[in-house]
């Protein structure tokens, strides 16, 4: 069975990719599969999809009285194919066209529908072929000879004998569940209560097929054919229906329901293999009375109010330079096995960042510090421990901005206080180098 | 009744201790090191209770890492402070284990004191280490009822009215630390020199002296 496509022309579409991304967007209430037709128009797939409206007729009317009610104007066609959708769109009168009828519904339309591009058109209209059905006598070697190979993959592609593909503005779910309400509803309460019971379905289903939720979007359909969307990630796989309601409920204030929802549409977009658990028996299980997920909640809340990137996990990376030998991973991403550190390589707990400039004085140059400047405050150095020398590690790609060797010292100055400091070495050997303080050890 | 004179007198005591106001739920303890564990007055540093660290900034972070890297059992602990000063590859020393350890930054301060919070409350947190804006006794108070339910401890670094015990860490030549005790509820406060090897701490010189109650700043 071929692909069923609904094309919709725009006659005089304010020329906004604001107003044709919204547009976009409430068409997924039709169709998972939506996206830009490359001539101004939108394209939905509606392969299975119809029944739910009531018949492909059903579909287009109730499509078009809508957004004629949000004042555009529009023509929509369905055809077996996106160029004959989007020529009967454009062209004729006869909007759903099923596989046998279509040679008959497509001859005697002009060759503008053909959607070529216009000397192409011009220069046929000039030999007289101004009918697509004129047009298609004409012998196909001949077409290739005459205009180019171009000009007759689109009259494939009108009848459908070369399959387009349509580039959906957004990925399908995997999953999803809808609620089409037969009142608009407003209320923060009952928007909650319809998310409960679109989840409820979801859990079910993941359940059932051992997969858990990463990424999740509600996107409610409000009356005057806006959308407002809702978005939660997840650290781990989840298919707890509590746990994601939780999640959610932190964004639910931000939805603004207008003059009322709808439809509400419930995708996972991001989906993760969660294999169900062995429950543990009560009686053996010690700490029975906690919930075993309470850390991975805590940590998706946080990263919800925060951004995950500043909700992150401490990985020992293989390098010396100490830009390089942590990164603050997001807990989000997966736990990698740390390296392990050379204990004899002290570092500091307090990190300075970026390193502030002191003044250091030497007992001669290229020496070991014995004192320095901190602001006001003039501090004698002790001891010292150094140099320990970093050179930046060329076969990085991205590499800090400074390109130096940095010599290190661990210095304890007379009230005891440890610090890290270091001097840069210069390309070339000046009289004057410059210290800098990296940090504090414990 | 009769009630044999051991039970009486451990039921004397008991009742002493509830009007001292020793913290009798605070059973669990973590050791700090045997000299200290001497003046606190559960043998040990409380755990599922808030402490106040003050003084240098890495030689604070450092005592509450080893601490925190010694409360039995495998919960999180959490760092969290409102811009990245701190750099984990100097706890390695004190006996950290890297894995457990998760890292938030909270630039606000009123996300900050939210999070304090939203952690404390978690059963699956070991420790809690923060740099907090002050906070009031109302909110610090909440935090301590949180650190009680879940089992979790605060290092808290700032001031924080209702703490259970209130450290000042300051670093000494030597690679060691001058630890004071300026506040313990139910202890007495004492003041020690330590140093740090392989993760536990040796007094330094045996120069313990011992604040009276008079010095101590309760608050």
């Amino acid at each position: 069975m071929s692909r069923r496509l609904l094309c919709l022309y725009f006659p005089d579409l304010p020329d906004s990719a604001q107003i044709k991304q919204r547009l976009i967007h409430w068409c997924n209430r039709y169709s998972p599969l939506v996206g830009d037709d490359g001539f101004g128009g939108i394209v939905l797939d509606i392969t299975g999809c119809s029944h739910l409206f009531g018949g492909e007729e059903a579909l287009l009317n109730d499509l078009q009285t809508r957004i004629r009610r949000a004042g555009h104007r529009v023509r929509g066609a369905i055809a077996d194919g996106l160029g004959a959708a989007w020529a009967l769109a454009h062209y004729s009168k006869q909007v759903i066209v099923t596989g046998s009828e279509l040679p008959q519904a497509l001859n005697p339309l002009p060759v503008e529908a053909l959607r070529l591009p216009e000397e192409v058109t011009r220069a046929l209209r000039r030999v007289g072929l101004s009918t697509i059905g004129a047009f298609q006598k004409v012998s196909r070697q001949a077409i290739v000879t005459r205009f180019s190979a171009a000009t007759l993959l689109r009259l494939d592609q009108a009848f459908g004998q070369v399959e387009e593909t349509i580039t959906p503005y957004r990925q399908p779910a995997p999953y999803s569940a809808r609620q089409s309400l037969p009142e608009p509803i407003a209320t923060a309460d009952a928007v909650e209560y319809v998310l409960r019971e679109l989840l409820k379905d979801l859990c079910v289903r993941l359940e059932k097929e051992h997969m858990g939720a990463r990424h999740l979007i509600l996107d409610c359909y409000r009356v005057d054919g806006t959308v407002a969307a809702c978005e939660i990630g997840t650290s781990k796989p989840v298919r707890s229906v509590k746990r994601l309601m939780r999640l959610f409920s932190e964004r639910l204030d931000s939805i603004d329901a207008g003059f009322g929802i709808e439809t509400l549409i419930l995708s996972v977009f991001n989906l993760e293999r969660f294999d169900p658990a062995q429950f543990m028996l009560p009686e053996l299980d010690p700490n029975s009375k906690q919930n075993p997920e309470a850390l991975d909640e805590l940590v998706d809340r946080l990263g919800m109010r925060l951004g995950f990137q500043h909700v992150t996990r401490i990985q020992i990376c293989e390098s010396f330079l100490p830009e390089h030998a942590v990164a603050f991973q997001p807990v989000t991403t997966p736990q990698i096995q740390s390296a392990t550190w050379p204990e004899y390589r002290l570092r500091p707990v307090h990190w300075i960042d970026p390193p502030t400039r002191i003044e250091v004085s030497t007992i001669h140059p290229g020496g070991a510090p014995v004192r320095f400047r901190l602001g006001q405050r003039l501090h004698r150095i002790v001891k010292s421990e150094g140099p320990e020398r970093l050179a930046p590690e060329w076969w990085r790609a991205q590499q800090p901005l400074h390109w130096k060797a940095r010599d290190y010292y661990r210095i304890e100055d007379e009230s005891g206080c440890r610090f890290w400091i270091f001097k840069e070495l210069q390309i070339i050997e000046s009289s004057v180098s410059r210290w800098y303080l990296r940090g504090q050890l414990a | 009744m009769l009630i044999a004179p051991n039970a009486a007198v451990a039921q004397l005591r008991e009742n002493i201790s509830d009007l001292e106001g020793a913290p009798r739920r605070f059973a669990r303890t973590v050791s700090v090191c045997n000299f200290v564990d001497d003046v606190l007055p559960c043998g040990g540093l409380p755990l599922g209770c808030i402490h106040e660290l003050r003084g240098n900034p890495a030689s604070v972070t450092a005592f509450a890492g080893l601490l925190s890297a010694r409360i039995p059992g495998q919960g999180a602990i959490f760092y969290i402070e409102p811009s990245r000063t701190f750099y984990p590859l100097g706890l390695l020393p004190f006996g950290v284990d890297l894995q457990r350890w998760i890292h938030i930054r909270a630039r606000r301060p009123k996300d900050l004191l939210w999070i304090v919070l939203e952690v404390l409350r978690c059963p699956q947190v070991n420790a809690v280490l923060a740099a907090l804006p002050s906070a009031d006794l109302t909110f610090s108070r909440r935090l301590q009822l949180a650190a009680e339910s879940s089992g979790a401890t605060g290092f808290l670094f700032g001031n924080l009215a209702s703490a259970i015990t209130r450290w000042q860490i300051s670093p000494i030549r030597n690679f060691g630390w001058s630890l004071e005790l300026l506040y313990c509820r139910g202890g007495r406060p004492g003041a020690w020199n330590v140093a740090g090897h392989n993760g536990q701490l040796e007094l330094a010189r045996p120069t313990q002296r011992e604040l009276t109650g008079a010095l101590s700043k309760t608050a």
